[in-house]
């Protein structure tokens, strides 16, 4: 028994001591880390996807925000000063095209952005400080990023969603800009947060004008506090820093061996979509890989191509590696292979090809081309419904916003293997945001299911809606809508009016329209993620351990643009002219009225007819029977003229009224 | 006709009238004339835009701090008459304050001294003073021992007291040393003759006007009206170590350590001038942006203090922290450059073609650099991985001394030891916070100076931005500021003069601030777009054409009224 006990203290002891040191340790070796990496993948529609992912962490100390080596030190000073708890600003330009680039992995719903800025953020203050933090925050991050993000500070701006927008984090604003404009002045400011910058590294591959030159470009800062968050001494950040750009290979090595044009895929290398090559790592990151993603319907699309031409002992050494040389060419061999590991069993798995940048330096640059010897169609992963928004209706009164939900593959999928289910159903979570001149009624809401038209009770499982209160707040409506599996297509309904704003609110460019901010859509039972082999050397990846956390699978709506009444700009002056001009015409005549001699007037026009008439008048009357071809008749007593005239006269203003008052009806 | 009477045809409407013309037509119009005239004023009155007074009094920002100085005497001849002495070193005060610029000096009349003589142990004279005969008297043989003792010594017998001291002591060695203590005492020893009065006069009130006035600064160096202090009483000290080339090699520091050890007391010391933080960063591919030289007679290559205005280079030193200052703090950048393996050992060459001790510079209100070479040039061609280093204790310590040099300078200090006056070199001891007391009074005088200066240049220019712009809108606020940064600078003055330094540092900096909020209130932008030409352009088309039918109106009014006027008097004339 004694023997018992003292083993056991002793196991106690070794544990302890273990851990003691354990924690020693620890806190001796973290350091502030940096890591970059790039992923490269195919798409379907001829492009190429690269994503940058540059993960900086600064560990909990004293020194937070005050002391840093790797780390940033504006933002370590921005996420203390206004006690940060979790934020993501993104800048876009371009739209993510969820039906040709993927709507169900981690990239699409973690990088998709809407156009302009999105800047949504979770502050560790109490409930009352909450707004004013982040008019704080989106001034500094203004002056931050060169851009004007401060335009988030009106309250009409941003909103503090509750249930469809990330609903566990608490205090949260959100706010978009969906006309920013982005380019190299907002990415050269992004780019200085990275210890080497656009020196080394796969920075260095930044080349604006084919960065630029992409259908989509979306550049992304997100960072998040770790460690307990009770102390301040208590927390480290992890900054994450992404790009994610969709470019268009030039047809780089024109293949001679193709036929259709149409799907072949274009051969393609690092040089030859960004004009730059690899030159070695950034000394200070702790990783550096470059990796080719190959997608689920790109490799089960390629097995298939396998077995049709080959016997089947290549395929199946090629379907263990993957290494074929059949249908595409590498032009390096990669330093690692993975497979991913799914859970839900599909026929095929995506596989990632890993190539480690230390290797290669500024005279032995990394130029990872691929080259397709064989045209392949595919398709990308869907996320369960496309969603589409747009406006309805005409005229400058009034008009409905309608959201158009289609079904795609995966939900096709879903209705058929849950089919037996009775109870399968597809919640979908719908936050939008709508400007306050934008006068939505909600109890217009109407839901079309499979074209006809429901109840909205029996689709809503819940919502929240905030309306819009004139020149302070934006009308925000949050729903979680429950769909049946067998949904085809489903649509949401809401008419608006349109308001009327001071003409001091019009922006210069008022005739352009006003846009209303992205829709997101997201699907709380569906989450991405990716994991990759077992053997867990992936996980030191930041970027893949970022993609194994399951990311809820959100897609966002096209901003619709609205056009308003605009009012003459001008208007307030020529009120002003013209009422003067009113004024002095009723002050002459007063005047003119008051100082008149009535019976002086007439004698001097008599003492006029009776003499003799002046040479002008002459002239003039000589003119007048030259142009009339008449003989010149003498001139009539005056009496009689004037009464002649003043009857002729009547007659041209009656006639110029008519003319007027036709003019009027007719073309008026 | 012919027969027609003369008189009858004068009579006629053309040429004369026999009623007198009425004037019911002319006041009409006059009237509506004057009326109209009379109206302008209230619509002047109506454009008018708002302005509040701004009370901008001639301010004059001279100051002038009392100081009380005493002498000793120890082992002089009891015949000197310390009436006498104190006569020729007030002579001689004035005379090396005559030389100083106007503002922040000594005021003659606010200077008191006093003189004491101890011709030996049993004998002393004083006259009114602050340390009287007999009162825990200092024997000379006490100056022999070391400075740093004596000092303490001084300090302990005038611990608490806001008196500059110099201690002049008769015999000892051959030569005459003077010394200047890490307190508010200076000493001098030698052998003096008896006819060196003068002489003697005129060492110690250099020491009291060039150092304990003055603080030993040399003119021209910094001008003394500027203090890296922000408006809010600020300083960000902004910690830089840059690597030019990290594939060459990395730099790293353990700064956390040197800002509790090195900085902290500093800190502590300049806190009654200005709330300091720290902060570092270390930044990488930074090269710099002028030229150097390889020198064979150096070893190494070089860089001119003529480069030295674009070795700073912006577009890829990110040094800013705006976030963390914010405000009107004042950020101060020291930079530690650590070039590559293309630059290795780089040196700066002064102008007299010698190499720089510090290898290092200052620009006056940014900050300091130093340029930190690595122990060994050579690159390790070999690893793939650049060579990591964490800078040694012994390097940070000596980087920071030049920091604690330079920051000295950029108050306007010096940054050695020794000052060279007209009667030979001073030693100055050094405190090992890195300001002595005697500098913190020359540095909080100087502020308060700044200050004032600063918040009298704001508001003279906020003046002349007011009368430049008639058409821009100040509101009352804004006159109220000005109101009250004027009463923190009277206050701050009349302070100063009683010579509490503290709460006149006070207040200076609270006018400073004021005047600064007024300048920079947002309203002030708000200039009014309603400008005379859009006024014109608004009321013209109401005013012009009114105003010609009045006028007319009564000129033709008036002139028909003289003519009938005319003909009537005709008429009556004929009759």
């Amino acid at each position: 028994m004694a023997n018992r006990v003292l083993s056991l203290l002793i196991v106690c002891q070794v544990l302890y001591s273990t851990i003691a040191f354990g924690s020693v340790l620890d806190i001796e070796k973290e350091d502030e880390e940096f890591s970059e990496e790039l992923l490269l993948k195919p798409l379907p529609d001829r492009k190429v996807l690269a994503h940058f992912h540059f993960q900086s962490t600064a560990p909990p100390s004293t020194s937070f925000g005050r002391h840093h080596h790797l780390f940033p030190k504006p933002i370590s000073q921005l996420v203390k000063k206004f006690r940060v708890k979790e934020m993501e600003l993104s800048f876009t330009q371009g739209r993510w095209r969820y039906e040709q680039w993927g709507g169900f992995d981690p990239i699409s719903s973690n990088n998709a952005k809407p156009p302009g800025v999105e800047l949504w953020a979770v502050f560790d203050v109490p409930q009352s400080q909450v707004d004013a933090s982040w008019k704080n925050l989106t001034h500094a991050l203004s002056g931050l990023f060169c851009a004007s993000i401060n335009f988030l500070e009106s309250s009409t701006t941003y909103s503090s969603p509750e249930l469809a927008f990330r609903p566990d984090l608490g205090n949260l604003r959100y706010g978009t800009l969906p006309r920013e404009a982005v380019c190299t002045e907002n990415l050269t400011p992004w780019l200085k947060l990275l210890p080497c910058r656009d020196k080394a590294g796969l920075s260095a591959l930044m080349d604006r004008p084919s960065i630029y030159r992409g259908f989509y470009h979306s550049q992304r800062l997100h960072l998040t506090l770790t460690g307990s968050g009770l102390e301040e001494l208590d927390s480290g950040i992890v900054l994450e820093q992404t790009l994610t750009v969709v470019l268009q290979p030039s047809s780089w090595r024109t293949g001679k061996s193709y036929v259709d044009k149409a799907h072949s895929q274009p051969s393609w290398s690092i040089s030859s979509i960004f004009g730059r090559k690899v030159g070695g790592k950034c000394v200070l990151a702790k990783s550096s890989n470059v990796y080719l993603q190959f997608e689920k319907g790109l490799v089960g699309e390629l097995k298939n191509l396998q077995k049709e031409n080959a016997n089947p002992e290549t395929n199946k050494l090629a379907s263990k590696v993957f290494l074929s040389n059949l249908s595409f060419d590498l032009s390096v061999n990669p330093d690692k292979v993975f497979e991913e590991v799914d859970d839900f069993h599909s026929k095929s798995t995506s596989i990632l090809y890993e190539f480690s940048v230390e290797k290669y330096n500024g005279s032995h640059p990394l130029d990872l081309g691929l080259t397709w010897k064989i045209p392949v169609v595919w398709s990308c992963q869907q996320a369960p419904l496309h969603a589409s928004r747009f406006l309805m209706g005409s005229g400058n009164e009034r008009g409905a916003i309608a959201i158009y939900l289609r079904s795609t593959e995966l939900s096709e999928g879903l209705k058929k293997s849950d089919i037996v289910d009775q109870s399968c159903e597809l919640r979908v979570n719908v936050f939008q945001v709508v400007p306050w001149y934008i006068k939505v009624y909600y109890h217009t809401l109407q839901v079309f299911v499979n074209q006809q038209s429901r109840a909205v009770a029996d689709i809503m499982e819940k919502i929240h809606v905030s309306p819009s209160k004139d020149k302070t707040s934006p009308g925000v409506m949050e729903l979680i809508l429950k769909f049946p599996c067998g949904l085809e297509s489903a649509a949401l309904n809401l008419e608006f009016d349109k308001g009327f704003l001071h003409i001091d609110e019009y922006p210069p460019d008022a005739n352009q329209g006003f846009d209303i901010p992205a829709a997101v859509i997201s699907y709380p039972d569906f989450h991405a993620s990716m994991h990759f082999s077992e053997d867990g050397s992936l996980d030191k990846s930041p970027m893949f351990s970022k993609f194994q956390e399951k990311s809820l699978v959100l897609s966002y709506t096209e901003i619709l643009l609205v056009p308003l009444t605009t009012p003459d700009f001008s208007m307030p002056y020529n009120v002003i002219t013209i009422t003067c001009t009113v004024f002095a015409l009723y002050f002459g005549s007063l005047l003119n009225v008051l100082q008149k001699r009535v019976g002086e007037e007439e004698r001097f026009l008599k003492n006029n007819a009776g003499r003799k008439t002046g040479r002008l008048s002459q002239l003039l009357s000589k003119f007048s029977t030259k142009l009339r071809g008449k003989p010149r008749e003498p001139q009539p007593s005056t009496a009689v003229s004037s009464s002649f005239v003043s009857f002729k006269l009547i007659l041209k203003i009656l006639l110029v009224a008519g003319i007027a008052i036709c003019w009027q009806y007719y073309f008026g | 006709m012919a027969d027609k009477n003369p008189q009858e045809a004068a009579a006629s409407p053309e040429s004369m009238r026999t009623t007198e013309p009425g004037l019911k037509r002319l006041f009409l119009t006059l009237s509506v004339l004057f009326s109209f005239i009379l109206g302008f004023p209230f619509l002047w009155k109506s454009v008018e835009i708002y302005r509040s007074e701004i009370s901008l009094m001639e301010t004059n920002p001279s100051l002038s701090f009392p100081f009380h100085f005493q002498a000793l005497f120890f082992n002089f001849n009891p015949d000197l008459n310390p009436h006498h002495l104190k006569l020729s070193i007030l002579d001689q005060i004035t005379k090396l304050t005559s030389d100083s610029p106007p503002q922040c000096g000594t005021n003659n009349n606010l200077t008191t001294l006093s003189v004491t003589l101890h011709s030996n142990k049993s004998h002393c004279t004083h006259d009114t003073n602050f340390y009287p005969c007999g009162a825990n008297a200092i024997s000379a043989v006490d100056f022999d021992s070391a400075d740093e003792d004596v000092d303490e010594l001084l300090s302990s017998v005038f611990r608490g007291k806001n008196i500059y001291t110099v201690a002049v002591v008769n015999g000892g060695g051959d030569g005459i040393r003077v010394v200047v203590g890490k307190y508010r005492h200076a000493w001098i020893v030698g052998g003096f003759d008896f006819e060196e009065e003068e002489d003697l006069a005129s060492r110690v009130a250099e020491i009291f006007v060039k150092v304990f006035v003055n603080g030993g600064r040399d003119q021209g160096l910094i001008h003394g009206e500027f203090m890296p202090v922000g408006a809010d009483g600020r300083i960000v000290l902004s910690f830089n170590l840059l690597n030019a080339e990290p594939n060459d090699w990395v730099y790293d520091w353990d700064f956390q350590r040197i800002d509790e050890s090195v900085l902290a007391p500093i800190m502590e010391v300049l806190g009654p001038i200005a709330n300091i933080s720290v902060e570092s960063q270390v930044l990488y591919h930074t090269p710099k942006s002028s030229f150097s030289y390889w020198d064979e007679k150096q070893n190494s290559y070089i860089f001119n203090t003529k480069d030295l205005p674009f070795f700073v280079n912006s577009n890829e030193w990110h040094l800013d922290t705006s976030i963390a200052a914010g405000g009107r703090s004042k950020i101060l950048q020291f930079v530690v450059y650590v070039p590559s393996a293309k630059e290795c050992p780089l040196r700066l060459q002064l102008p007299n073609g010698e190499i720089s001790k510090t290898n290092g510079f200052i620009s006056p209100m940014w900050g300091g650099a130093i340029v930190l070479n690595p122990r060994s040039c050579l690159k390790d061609f070999e690893s793939k991985q650049p060579q990591r280093h964490i800078m040694s204790p012994e390097d940070l310590q000596e980087v920071f001394e030049v920091f604690l040099g330079q920051f000295r300078q950029l108050f306007g200090l010096k940054s050695d030891n020794i000052y060279v006056g007209e009667s030979g070199t001073f030693h100055l001891l050094p405190s090992e916070r890195g300001f002595t007391e005697w500098e913190l009074d020359v540095l909080s005088r100087q502020h308060t100076c700044f200050n004032l200066h600063s918040c009298v240049t704001t508001l003279e220019s906020l003046s002349r931005l007011v009368q430049s712009l008639p058409r821009m809108i100040i509101m009352d606020e804004i006159g109220k500021q000005v109101q009250l940064s004027l009463e923190a600078a009277k206050l701050a003055q009349s302070n100063a003069s009683q010579g509490v330094y503290e709460s006149s540092a006070v207040s200076s900096r609270q006018a400073r601030s004021l005047a600064e909020d007024a300048f920079f209130h947002p309203s002030i932008m708000s200039v009014s777009y309603y400008s005379f030409e859009h006024c014109f352009a608004v009321y013209s088309p109401f005013f012009l054409p009114v105003l010609m039918h009045v006028l007319l109106a009564a000129v033709r009014e008036w002139r028909r009224y003289k003519k009938e006027k005319a003909k009537y008097l005709a008429w009556k004339k004929i009759k």
